[in-house]
């Protein structure tokens, strides 16, 4: 560990370096973004939780393909047949047990007094399950490849297939819950989206010019949050016109999402700003010349970028709930459409759950969702600032 | 400080190898790396050292106050409280009641900044009360009236008034008066003042050096007070610990570690700082380099990298071990381990 | 040191005239004006080419809205601020828009006081220090990155480590990175705000004796704003002493830490601690606090502090007025009192 001899400086003492080891290099040398993943990586939760969002969205993308049955198909003889459960091994010709996934297909009896379904397992019916198969319906696969491929199925595409059950139109939830998921998981996108932009830009605005302006906003932004958020979409909703159809719908409810949920970004936005304007590097740009346009793009996002990213993602699953709440309340969205909010509404009351218990799995994958979305923000929030002592 | 034979009851807080670690995800940190200094009945020493040298940890780990993933790893922290009655804290229990009524009644502790030891939520007398009822035996209104007294004694006008005043409607000298009225109040036997003026500006700084030295007359006692104010130190010291980096490296009487100063730390920073009516002297002289980081603690003399007589091939891979120049002055410095052993 | 450009009659570089910086205090729902603190309130002082004049006061004194007045990161509520920038032209500072501030604030520069507040985290140093080399227009790609790194050296820093972030460093080595933002404009004026305050006293020095080399290197001349007395001592060739947003006294160094005419300067001088045991001081112990810049005292803002107080000084505010060669000072009675400079203070042996 010697000082090392410098060049000429004029007079000045020379610090003395010490020398790093190499994986110190690398931290002097790292940017924001390195520093916000290397602390965010420590967050093991997060982590987790990043790598099921992710599959949940990558569900929602190959939904097609993932779900063995086509969206809309219903056979009314399985008004709700319960689920079959898989089974590993089948005996063979000659005795032996061999590992074949099957099912066991129904025999379905007519209760004379209820007139409801009984199913019962039929052993006869082996109903043989794949991978790869082929469905009953070609689709294209991410809207560009047309194919009949699944990931797994019953190797004969009409025979029945309920994992968990069936609901009263005898359609599949299973394949039902990944269908759903794509609407569930980007009207949360969509609707942050939305209220990004009002957000960053009333916030913004607020934040930067001070005064009436941002009185005014201020003003604004506490008498939408004083208002109710569940009857102010109730109100919104019911104003929708009936004979819309399901993809108008669709965006109107990420319209009403958004309108609420643009409050809170735009309190985050026009908080950094303000904050931010007092910081001495600001100060240090515009005595540095720097424009005012400068300041905000190359010094003052950059330094909440991170922020918002963080309040976005933990925003996404209040929007996801939102949709549930209004879809299950008959307001949001609605069949033919299928969303988790819409399959739960098939659970509204006692006597569907009573006979197709199944029927509130719907609710798991909300769960999961909103979970996993909310570590995943959590972790952002404690990783965005790397440089908070 | 005149006698140079102190017998051992003289001693109130005898501090032995004492070492507090921080275990961080980044490595350990050593703050404190085996410290040993005295602290005698009714005196004022001063704790020096610039940032990272563990002077506040120290003081932390005295009243062990320091919280995880900080640890006192090694070492005693003796008080005597008078006759035979010697308490190791090092060795308390965390949330014992014996360290309870050591912290506040025999140790008071005042830090930097006022602001975050005292609540917004409460009046400035509340807490003065409870405080005192914590640790002493008597009724509200006895208590009420003690925390009066103790307002009058730190100088602020008016204490009936103040007495029901919120913390925030008082200055920053009117709050370290509190502060400090707040420490006294169960008459301590060691205040650990922690940069007790460095938030203040020299004209409010000089009023609360004044009140503690007039303070330490009428209660008798003994201070330990840690800046990194050289000047302070001057003024009100009579005994001085030099740490850097975790570790003491130089201790005597303050005469001494001024004008006879014997490690080349304390001498560099003796050297670099600017003082009042000397500015004609020319350029000043300052240390090389900057206190390493924490993480990347030098090998041998943790000064060596710094040190403008650093005996090269030694200082960096020998640790020197303390010397004792005479009975009241040591240093850690390999210049000074071999001539006297 | 003592023989300032004032002496030897050259033109002053800034001109600062009866300045004024108020900030007003909002109430209720609509943001009324209830008062105004008067940060600044009628500062005068004139700063010539090559010194260093520095700005002490405690805090809340007004000295650092003062210094940001200057380099104009405040717009002044009244008085002038006159420049005279390299061709010799005299600019109206107080008067410009930012459009027409931009080529002045290529002369007129500033340091700041925290090493790490004033340093963008999320920019490697060489964007930090070439930032301003581009928004002027005087240099970019390895042009830039060149002067960057003599800049660097200059500064004692290392010009490898020009991609590295500010956390990389130390305290004291991210102040030599501001300084070098703050150098690489090559300015006339550079106001220092505190910039040796928040660092250890090891690496102080360091960077005062930088600032001094590059005075010397550059024809630098420094507007130093401080409130420890003896680093001004050190660095300057005449001190201007502020209380409650006024000048209460200036002069050159020496004249006033040895010859103190205001009692204000007198009690800052011997508060200061002093690093020797045999130098123990007697200390003026002011009374109270220093009064709140919305609500001031009548008369002399110092008055019900002053151990000198007569009746005039509660009814009549005194005017900074010369006293002696270069010296200025705003007491009413400055000619009657005898008070001890820095020499004094010290029993002698």
């Amino acid at each position: 560990m010697t000082a090392t001899p410098h060049a000429a400086t004029p007079s000045a003492l020379p610090p003395i370096e010490t020398p790093e080891a190499q994986d110190d290099v690398r931290l002097l040398v790292a940017g924001q973004w390195q520093l916000m993943w290397w602390r965010f990586r420590k967050h093991k939760v997060a982590m987790a939780a990043t790598a099921i969002s992710l599959l949940i969205y990558l569900v929602a993308v190959f939904a097609e393909f993932l779900a063995p049955l086509p969206r809309d198909y219903y056979a009314a003889d399985y008004t709700f047949a319960p689920p079959q459960g898989i089974k590993w091994f089948l005996e063979n010709e000659f005795g032996n047990r061999e590992f074949r996934p099957h099912m066991l297909g129904y025999t379905v009896e007519i209760e004379a007094v209820a007139l409801r379904r009984v199913f019962t397992p039929d052993p006869e019916q082996v109903i043989e399950l794949g991978f790869f198969v082929d469905g009953l319906e070609e689709y294209r696969l991410l809207g560009i490849f047309p194919t009949r491929k699944h990931l797994f199925g019953p190797k004969d595409p009409t025979q029945p297939f309920y994992l968990i059950g069936a609901d009263k139109l005898g359609q599949d939830l299973y394949s039902r819950l990944i269908y759903g998921t794509r609407i569930s998981m980007t009207i949360g996108l969509v609707g942050v989206t939305l209220s990004l932009v009002l957000g960053i830009l009333l916030g913004g605005v607020s934040g930067l010019l001070g005064g009436t302006v941002d009185n005014i906003i201020q003003r604004v932004i506490e008498f939408i949050r004083s208002v109710p958020s569940i009857p102010l979409w109730m109100g919104l909703s019911a104003a929708l016109p009936d004979d819309w159809d399901a993809l108008k719908r669709y965006f109107a409810i990420t319209v009403i999402l958004s309108i609420v949920g643009w409050t809170g970004l735009a309190r985050v936005v026009r908080g950094r700003f303000l904050s931010l304007r007092e910081e001495d590097f600001v100060m240090s740009a515009r005595l540095d010349g720097v424009s005012e346009l400068g300041i905000i793009l190359r010094y003052m996002l950059p330094s909440f970028l991170s922020h918002i990213i963080a309040s976005v993602t933990l925003s996404i699953p209040g929007m996801i709930i939102a949709e549930t709440s209004l879809s299950f309340l008959g307001l949001g969205l609605r069949p033919p459409v299928v969303s988790w909010g819409v399959l739960l509404r098939d659970a509204q009351n006692v006597r569907a759950i009573a006979t197709a218990p199944w029927l509130l799995i719907a609710a798991i994958p909300v769960v999961v969702s909103v979970l996993a979305l909310n570590y995943v923000g959590d972790g952002l929030r404690d990783a965005v600032d790397p440089y908070s002592r | 400080m005149s006698d140079n034979h102190r017998t051992d009851s003289d001693i109130l807080l005898d501090i032995r190898g004492l070492k507090t670690y921080f275990h961080l995800d980044e490595g350990t940190v050593r703050a404190v790396d085996g410290v040993d200094f005295t602290v005698p009945r009714g005196t004022t020493i001063g704790i020096v050292g610039e940032s990272g040298c563990g002077k506040s940890v120290t003081a932390f780990s005295i009243l062990q106050l320091v919280e995880r993933p900080g640890r006192i790893e090694e070492g005693s922290i003796v008080l005597n409280t008078g006759g035979q009655n010697r308490v190791d804290i090092a060795a308390l229990e965390h949330d014992s009641e014996e360290l309870r009524q050591i912290r506040g009644k025999d140790i008071a502790m005042i830090f930097q900044e006022p602001m975050t030891s005292l609540s917004m939520m409460y009046t400035v007398g509340f807490q003065m009360a409870e405080a005192i009822r914590l640790h002493m035996d008597v009724s509200k209104e006895e208590a009420r009236d003690r925390a009066i007294e103790m307002l009058q004694a730190v100088g602020i006008p008016r204490p009936e008034q103040r007495f029901d005043a919120y913390p925030f409607e008082l200055s920053g000298g009117m709050r370290q008066r509190v502060m400090i009225a707040m420490a006294l109040s169960c008459d301590p036997m060691l205040l650990i003042a922690d940069e007790p003026t460095t938030a203040l500006d020299v004209t409010t700084q000089a009023q609360i050096l004044e009140l503690m030295q007039r303070l330490q007359e009428e209660f008798g006692m003994a201070i330990m007070l840690i800046t990194h104010d050289l000047g302070v130190v001057a003024e009100m010291c009579s005994e001085v610990v030099v740490m850097y980096l975790g570790e003491v490296v130089e201790q005597a009487d303050v005469d001494t570690i001024f004008h006879n100063p014997q490690h080349p730390y304390t001498q560099a920073l003796l050297e670099s700082i600017p003082r009042l009516g000397h500015s004609h002297e020319g350029r000043l002289n300052p240390i090389l380099g900057s206190v390493p980081d924490p993480y990347h603690r030098p090998s041998g003399c943790p000064f060596h990298p710094r040190c403008t007589q650093v005996i090269t091939g030694r200082c960096e891979t020998v640790h020197p071990e303390i010397s004792q120049l005479d009975p009241r002055h040591t240093v850690r410095c390999l210049l000074h381990e071999e001539p006297h052993g | 040191m003592a023989d300032t450009a004032a002496a030897s009659g050259k033109a002053p570089l800034l001109k600062v005239e009866d300045l004024r910086k108020h900030f007003p205090i909002r109430q209720g729902f609509f943001g009324r004006v209830v008062a105004q603190v008067r940060a600044v309130d009628g500062v005068t002082f004139d700063v010539y080419p090559g010194e260093t004049m520095a700005v002490v006061g405690e805090s809340g004194c007004g000295k650092t809205t003062a210094g940001r007045c200057l380099v104009r990161a405040f717009e002044p509520t009244g008085g002038s601020i006159v420049y005279r920038n390299r061709n010799g032209q005299e600019v109206a500072l107080d008067s410009l828009d930012n459009k027409e501030l931009k080529p002045v604030r290529r002369e007129l520069r500033m340091i700041f006081q925290d090493p790490f507040s004033s340093l963008n985290p999320r920019m490697t140093v060489m964007d930090i220090i070439g930032d301003p080399l581009k928004v002027h227009r005087i240099a970019s790609g390895s042009e830039l990155e060149d002067r960057v790194a003599d800049m660097l050296l200059r500064v004692g820093l290392r010009p490898e480590y020009m991609r590295r972030y500010p956390h990389a460093f130390s305290g004291g080595q991210r102040q030599r990175i501001g300084i070098a933002k703050a150098l690489i404009l090559s300015p006339q004026l550079v106001v220092a705000d505190e910039a040796v305050s928040a660092l250890d006293v090891s690496v102080q020095a360091q960077i005062l004796n930088l600032l001094q080399d590059l005075q010397a290197e550059f024809n630098l001349t420094y507007v130093f704003i401080a409130h420890d007395l003896s680093v001004v001592e050190y660095i300057a060739n005449r001190v201007s002493v502020m209380y409650v947003g006024k000048l209460v006294e200036k002069a050159a160094t020496d004249e006033l830490y040895h010859n103190p005419k205001h009692p204000y300067t007198e009690a800052l001088l011997s508060a200061v601690p002093r690093p020797d045991p045999r130098e123990r001081s007697q200390r003026i112990v002011l009374e109270g606090d220093v009064p709140d810049p919305a609500h001031p005292p009548s008369g002399c803002y110092f008055h019900p502090r002053c151990r000198y107080a007569q009746d005039v000084c509660a009814t009549e505010t005194p005017e900074l007025r010369p006293i002696g060669e270069g010296h200025e000072v705003a007491c009413h009675l400055a000619e009657d009192l005898d008070l001890r400079g820095i020499t004094d203070l010290v029993p002698r042996d």
